[in-house]
Formats: structure tokens, sequence, C-alpha cells
């Protein structure tokens, strides 16, 4: 039994005293409870996270009847039963006075600051009455709902769709987008990367030691530290991964592309790729290599500063480790209008070793569904959905439909930034409303200032989060969510190179009038008239129908947390698929060569990987084949602005959880010191930053860890809304500095600008 | 044969997270405005591209000849027969002489319990159960190991047998039970950080 009064909810914030007055006054929130006696539902529960989008499985314990200590579970071996800085706080958000716990409805002007609680029934009542009128006059198209990708996406989308919109969107398109479609082009699905058996990585600016994805971040530090695995990364910025590499290349902002192709033209001309593997896989090689030619590491030097001789000698090196070598194609490396044909032709370099389905290369994930057809048996079960029928066919196309070249992304997630021009410009036609949950576009799309004129000119906003975010402070009415802490959810798939399934489930009773996002979006459709598309009544029945009613099954993924099934898969390793067919008496039988090679087909028009690819010339003239293309990021006398990620935070989330904003709350800009002493600023300086949108107020980091010509902050600070009391206000806000660019094909909003420093 | 129970920080495998932090605060509700453990993260040093970061842990070093122990008036900081060096919140006055004394700089007064407070190698949040200091079981890249030193067969004395490592300060005699593998990169000697960070 848990004891919090509210003295002790404010004494564990630990926030300031002014700010912290200010948060207890604050309706909604945790602290305006004025007692809240929790309960512990078990000792140990396994679960999942949800302080980043990696989502890790972990383990989490109530400790002396008060507090929370979260782990990783020990039974997902990938991940080693370890977690973040940012997992293990998230009894801190838990239990933060400033979490909003009540509905709340604006009592001021949009953004002002001014809430009065409400019930349920009335946030209900007002959001139905409104969006029904709107759909009504404009059309169910003229509402947009976008989320955060995972489980809760899945619920408000099903709401969009009941309500008859074409509109959903996640962050794709201001974060992974780029890799998610270059992917899609070129093997007809997403691909993942075996990090823990290369022996060879190359890397550009995927910092997955400041990112932290367990699993990913665990492989790579594992081979490097056991394995001797060499790691080469390129990246403007001295970071973590750039520090932990054998060689680090501080290459010019925006030219990943370039080395990219030159690798791939000495691959090429020197002899040094797998012929037999693109004769077999691989469309469109010719073209590809013709235009390749031209790319030679001499010329990738004079672009992108990085010396041609290591160009051509990483090249040999590369190779010299196929296929059990990896050229990483994410995350974030500088973005550019030339995204798209960057993830290619990092792409492009793994498909030239005949690295895919090999150990410490590329593969496909390999489902249930695709298991059991190879195993010849049930090994893992197949998850069931609802199947909800009648849900009403859009007839208007998405906002972001008006131009074929961005055919791909409308399936994975949509243009997110399109939301803007709609309301803005009518651009294709006007929108009405919004409906978010558990997503910041105030931090993370760019111009910031384009965002908040969006958000005034709506006829409504709505806001599902657990604090008001700087978005959310925007909104007509704010749903308060439950943390991932004090929620049940779906089964969810975490297959790899084998089947595995993961549950979140509560670890704490329910804190305050909070609900789930699925029971949010379920009692909306309710009220809103949709109530037959939501035929379910709880979590527990979702979950029964996912297992096709195997109570056994179900108990044991709930125990566990994270089951795995079989062993691992990869389809042109010869050891693996023999071990496969051993297990599996009904196997599909092994290939002459020991491997399921004649097996491998892709999702795309020829069914091979199409290096270049006539799909792309058809939607996107010209763009066919994977090409260099100069790109205009800065003036001349200009810095590039650059930004990533740090581990303590997630980039438009964590900011005001009290541990993590402890820890970190400011974003120091990194200036080289020949910089930095030509503007006669010094380490610590007050420093203004300026682009053709905005300007910010931050502190100087004088470091020799940045190129001359670059400065860099990390992402997701400077919060401009008071709310967030503990974020706001401090550092620099980079969506506030991004001009409003949209890269082709892939859809991605570009973070890469040109600024100016000054000392204040 | 009585324990040696000893913790390698292993700078190489450091990422910087703080993971160790928060495990730590979480699992001892250490109070924001002070800390039993951080890594910092120094630097970088050297002249680009050579350039390196230093993953420095700062905590308790739990010595074998500790100065907080010979300073203290009470009997509160002593050495238990576990070998930690622990604290005894009743017999603690407030006086501060450890918290001077300590030349690690890791000892603070708890503004909640007003007394003095530091890392203790989780001795009665976890050591007590069987479990790992929540620092070794968090951190996300194996950096830390923790075992008995008078163990041959633990992990921690084949670490120190197989690869390089130092501690801090030790011409202060005080024998710290923390010890540091060095990052390969920027020279892995350790006089040059001992140097870099005031101990010669």
């Amino acid at each position: 039994m848990i004891k919090l009064d509210r003295r002790n909810f404010i004494k564990g914030a630990g926030a300031g005293g002014a700010s912290c007055a200010l948060a207890t006054m604050l309706p909604g929130t945790l602290a305006a409870l004025e007692s809240a006696p929790l309960k512990g539902v078990g000792k140990e529960v396994a679960s999942i996270c949800e302080m980043c989008s990696t989502r890790c499985p972990i383990s989490a314990r109530v400790v002396n009847g008060k507090n929370v200590f979260i782990t990783g579970n020990k039974a997902a071996k990938p991940f080693g039963g370890k977690v973040c800085a940012r997992g293990g706080a998230g009894h801190s958000l838990l239990y933060d006075p400033q979490r909003i716990v009540s509905p709340l409805k604006r009592v001021g002007e949009r953004g002002e600051g001014k809430w009065a609680e409400i019930s349920w029934d009335e946030a209900y009542q007002t959001i139905a009455k409104k969006l029904n009128e709107i759909k009504r006059d404009h059309g169910a198209e003229s509402v947009a709902f976008s989320s955060k990708s995972g489980s809760l996406s899945g619920h408000l989308f099903h709401l969009g769709k009941a309500f008859g919109s074409p509109n959903h969107f996640t962050h794709a398109s201001t974060c992974p987008g780029g890799y998610v479609v270059a992917a899609k082009a070129m093997f007809g699905t997403k691909v993942k990367r075996d990090l823990g058996n290369s022996k060879y990585i190359i890397n550009f600016g995927h910092n997955l030691y400041e990112g932290i994805n367990m699993s990913e971040t665990r492989a790579m530090m594992d081979a490097q530290m056991e394995k001797g695995t060499k790691l080469v990364v390129f990246e403007p910025r001295f970071s973590i991964v750039a520090d932990k590499a054998d060689e680090w290349f501080a290459i010019k902002p925006g030219t990943d592309v370039s080395v990219a192709l030159a690798l791939c033209h000495v691959l090429i001309e020197d002899g040094l790729y797998d012929k037999e593997f693109i004769e077999r896989y691989v469309e469109g090689f010719d073209e590809f290599a013709k235009e390749v030619k031209a790319y030679t590491p001499e010329w990738a030097a004079a672009i992108s500063d990085v010396p041609a001789a290591d160009i051509r000698r990483i090249a040999h090196e590369y190779a010299s480790h196929a296929p059990h070598a990896v050229v990483d194609f994410g995350h974030r490396a500088t973005f550019t209008t030339e995204e798209f044909d960057m993830r290619r032709a990092l792409f492009a370099a793994n498909v030239l070793i005949g690295n895919i389905e090999r150990k410490g290369g590329l593969y496909l994930g390999k489902k249930a569904k695709t298991y059991n057809k190879f195993a010849g048996e049930t090994v893992a079960p197949i998850l069931g959905k609802p199947g909800v029928e009648g849900m009403p066919k859009p007839t208007a196309k998405r906002i972001d439909q008006v131009d074929e070249q961005y055919a791909m992304m409308w399936s994975s997630g949509g243009i997110y930034q399109t939301i803007l021009d709609a309301t803005l410009e009518a651009k294709p036609y006007q929108l009405k409303a919004w409906v978010m949950s558990r997503t910041n576009p105030m931090q993370t799309m760019t111009d910031r200032a384009r965002v908040v004129e969006t958000l005034k000119k709506l006829d409504l906003v709505v806001c599902c989060d657990v604090y008001i975010s700087e978005t959310a402070a925007y909104a007509d009415i704010i749903l308060p969510e439950s943390t991932y802490l004090e929620r049940d959810e779906e089964i969810a798939d975490k297959s790899g190179k084998n089947p595995a399934y993961y549950v979140r489930q509560r670890v704490v009773e329910t804190i305050g009038q909070t609900k789930p996002s699925w029971q949010i979006f379920k009692e909306l459709g309710e009220q809103m008239g949709l109530g037959q598309f939501f035929p379910w009544q709880s979590m527990e029945t979702l979950q029964m129908l996912q297992l096709n009613r195997d109570t056994s099954e179900l108990r044991r993924i709930k125990e566990q947390g994270y089951v795995s099934y079989g062993k691992p898969l990869m389809l042109r390793e010869p050891e693996m698929v023999s071990a496969f067919a051993q297990t599996y008496s009904n196997a599909k039988p092994v290939d002459e060569d020991g491997t399921y090679g004649s097996q491998l087909k892709f999702k795309t028009p020829s069914g091979k990987i199409e290096l270049s690819s006539k799909k792309v010339e058809g939607m996107a003239p010209g763009r066919g084949v994977i090409k260099y293309r100069e790109v205009d990021l800065k003036q001349d006398d200009e810095l590039y602005f650059i930004q990533g990620k740090v581990a303590i935070h997630t980039n438009g989330a964590t900011h005001n959880v009290p541990m993590l904003a402890n820890l970190m709350s400011d974003n120091a800009i990194w200036v080289h010191p020949l910089t930095a002493g030509k503007l006669g600023i010094s380490a610590g300086d007050a420093i203004r930053i300026t682009s053709s949108v905005g300007s910010e107020e931050g502190t100087a980091l004088v470091t020799p860890g940045i190129r001359q010509d670059t400065v860099f902050a990390y992402m997701g600070f400077g919060s401009k809304n008071k709310e967030l009391v503990r974020a706001t206000g401090k550092g620099v806000h980079c969506g506030n500095l991004l001009p409003h660019k949209t890269a082709p094909v892939c859809g991605m909003n570009i973070h890469t600008t040109g600024v100016k420093l000054a000392k204040i | 044969m009585s324990k040696r129970l000893i913790m390698i920080h292993d700078e190489n495998k450091c990422i910087g997270c703080q993971a160790c932090n928060i495990a730590c605060r979480s699992e001892n509700g250490t109070p924001d405005e002070v800390t039993r453990l951080q890594v910092r993260v120094e630097g970088p040093f050297g002249d680009a591209p050579n350039l390196h970061f230093k993953y420095n842990r700062v905590s308790c070093q739990q010595c074998e000849d500790a100065p907080c122990v010979k300073v203290c008036p009470t009997g509160a900081a002593y050495v238990g027969e576990d070998g930690l060096v622990s604290i005894k919140a009743e017999k603690c006055v407030g006086c501060m002489y450890c918290v001077a004394a300590c030349p690690y700089k890791v000892r603070f007064m708890n503004p909640e319990t007003k007394v003095a407070d530091k890392c203790n190698f989780c001795k009665e949040t976890r050591l007590a159960k069987g479990e790992l200091p929540a620092c070794v079981t968090a951190c996300p890249t194996d950096a830390l190991i923790f075992g008995d030193a008078n163990d041959p067969s633990s992990e921690v004395v084949k670490i120190l047998n197989t690869k390089p490592s130092y501690q801090d300060k030790t011409h202060l005699g005080t024998k710290p039970r923390l010890y540091r593998i060095p990052t390969k990169r920027g020279g892995s000697s350790h006089e040059q950080y001992l140097g870099r960070y005031g101990a010669i």
C-alpha cells in the first residue's frame, strides 16, 4: 500500500520554490489532489517502457510501499535486463505533481495558460458535439488525427477511420521516415541490422550510444569490445559514438550521400562487390553502376572533407569483412532534401557486399506468419485482430496525397507537416480540427511560429497527454492519459530473427482520473455515435482476441512479459538454416548450398532488391536511379545548425520529468574554439542564435568536438509554455530555428539550416 | 576467507548515459540536490580528430584505509564486517568532518535526513537481498562489474588479471576499492589521467 500525500509529492519532485508554487496551483495536476493513496498491483511486474519510442521490455517493482524501481526484463535476452536513464526514471513521471490527472478545458485564449478542470463526460460531450458539427459542415476529412507510433496510435487512428477521415499521421516524417521509405523502395519492406555479429561497422551519425536503443546499443558495444569489430563514424560532431569509434571523420553536414556513393564506387570499380548476389537478387544494378562511375573518392573528398585515400581504404576494409559487415542506415544523419537518396545510397553499400540475410549484415524481420511457414508448423501464435465490420471508407484523399512522389509515405505515417499547409493555406483543402495523442509537433516539427499559427486557426484542438506539453498548451480540451506504468495494453510484436511478443501491464493502480488511451478513444467514439466500431469491452478482451482465446499462452506472456519463439533464422546463413531444419521436421527443404537462398523474395514490383527503381522513376521522374544532387542548407556567411539525441531525454517528451530535468535541463550550443574566437565568444557566454525563421538565446559550449563551420544543440529543450515548469525557457528551442522544408519522395521534415551567432 | 567487495568501472564500455545515476537515486531515494553517484563525461581532450572523452565515475571509492572513518568523532562512519565503509545514522552529529576529509569529494550531507551520506554499494537496499548494486544492474553496456576480489573465480578477478586498471589517488594510501579501466583512445597511461585530475 503506497501512501503519498501532497507534501511528499512536492518534496519528491524537488522543483524550485517559485516554479513549484505555480505547479501546485495548476488545476488538474497531480499536485492539486489532496491525497492519492496508491496500491502496487504486484511486487515485480513485467511491462514495456514508454519513455522513448524504442519501447524496451522492463521489470517494475514497488519498493517500501512508495516508489517503483524499474530495470530491464531479464527474460528479454537481447535487452540484457538493462534500462537507460529515461527508463529508470519512469516512476518520477508517475508521481510528478505537474502531471495532469483530470480532463481540462481552456478558459482563456489559446496558449494563454488558463485552464479549468472538467469531468470526462463534459470533455467527451464537448469534443463529440464539435467534431460532429465539423463533419456535417465540412466533411470528416477536415479533421486530422495524429499520434506517436505504437500501440496507442492504433486506437486513435481507429477512431479517425470510424469517423471517416483519411488524415492520420505519426511523427515519422520528422524522424525515421527517410530510411523507412528508402527501404520500402529497395526491399519492399523495412529491414533490420545485425550489429552484434558484424565485424566491420560504418556509421553515419547513428548515435546508438546517446540515442539508446537497448538491444542495438548493447549489440554494438559487445561487438566492439568482445569481438574486435571495427567501427568507423562519419559525423560533424564528436559524439559519444564518435568517441567510441576506431576512426572518426568530421564530415561536412549534409554530404553523407557523397561518401556513401564513393564507397559504392570503389566497391564496384575495384571489383569488390558480390557479383553472384547481385545477379541473383538485384534489379537495376547496371544503371546504378553507370551513375556511380563518376562518384570517385576524390570527388567525394572535395564535397565532404573526408580524405579520398581514407574512403578508398575503408571501402576495401569493409569489403574484406563481407558479408559480415554493415553500413548502418540510420537513425539520424544530417537531414537534407536528399534524405531519400542518402538512405538509398547507404542501403546500396550493403546490397553490394551481399550482406542481406547474413550474420552481421541486414535482414528481414521474421514474424510468426513467415517463421511458421518455414517451420511447417505453428511455432509462434499469429496474433488475431478484432476485425470490425462496416468501417466507413473515406471518400476524400489524404491532405498529403497531392503529389504522387510521396505515395510510399502515405501508408508509413504520412507527411506530418502537411497539417500546417492544409490549415493555413487550405492546401489541398481546409482542415478544421486536429486531434492528437502523445505527440509534440511544437518541438519536433519545424518553424514553431507556423505551428502556433496553425493551432490558433483551427476550430478545435484536442490533446491527449500526460503533461500540458508545449502543443497541449494550445488545446481546447486536454485528455489526461494514464502513464504507461498504469496501463494494460495489447500484446505487441517484437520479432527479430525469430518471433517474439511482449506486453505492457500496469504496475500501480491509476492515479487521479487518468485513463488509458484505448479507453479514452473508445469512450469518445461512443459519445460520437460510433460505438458500433468499438465492440470490445476491455483490454483483456482484445488480448484474448489476439491469442485466439489461448488463455494459457496469454498467462505465459503476461508472467514473463516477453516471450521469444524458436531460434534465430537468417535465410542465407547455412549454420542457422541447418539448425532450423533439424529442429522442425516439417521445415521447408533446404537448398543445395545449405541455405534458404531460393526462398528470399522481396515485396518490390520485380520481386528483387531494386537498386534502381522504375516504380520510383514513375512516382518522381528523374529519381529512379540513386544520384548525387547539391543541396542548399545555408548561406555562405552562416554556420550549419545540426541537432541530435542525448541519452537523458527523448526529443519532444521527457524534459519536464523531475529526475531527468534535474539531470539535464539545458542544451548549450556547441561551437568550435576558432569560430568562437572570431565572434568574440567565450565558454559559458550567453549567445544569440538566429536563423531565417527564428532567434533563440542560449549558452556557448566551446569545444573542439564540432566542425568550425557547424554548431550543434541537443533537441527538445527551450519549451515556451509556462505549464512545463521545469523545462520552460531553459536552453535553445530547435524547432523555432528550423525553416519549413520537405524532402522529395520521403516527405521528410528537414532539420538542418544555416544560423548566425552573436554574443549577447 | 572474508570477502573483499570491489567495483570495476570500464571506461571503454561506459557511454556516460547516466542510467547508473538514475538507478542509484531510485533505489536509495537520494534527494535531487545531492548525488551518490554520477559519471562525468569530461573533455574532449586531445587534438582533432584524435579526441577522446574521459568517463569519470564519481562516487565513494570504498577505501580500505578511509580518511572519513579516521576523522569521525562519534564512530558514525565505520568499516563493517563486510569491509564496506558505512554510516550509522543514529551516531552522526552532522559535524561534516568526514565530508571535508574525503579526498574524492563524494560524501555529502543528506538534506532530508541531515546525516552524512554516500554510496555504500547498495548495502542495505540490494546486497542484503542478494542483489547487485543498482548501478551495476542498470548499466546498459555492462561497464560496471561488481564482485569479491578474494574469490579467484570471480569475474572481477579475471578482469583485473587481464586488463590494465588504475585506482584514483593511490598515493594517498587510501587503497580504494573502485578500479577503473582506462579508455584505449588518447593514450592509455593512467598517470595521464591522474595528472589531469590533480592527483600527481
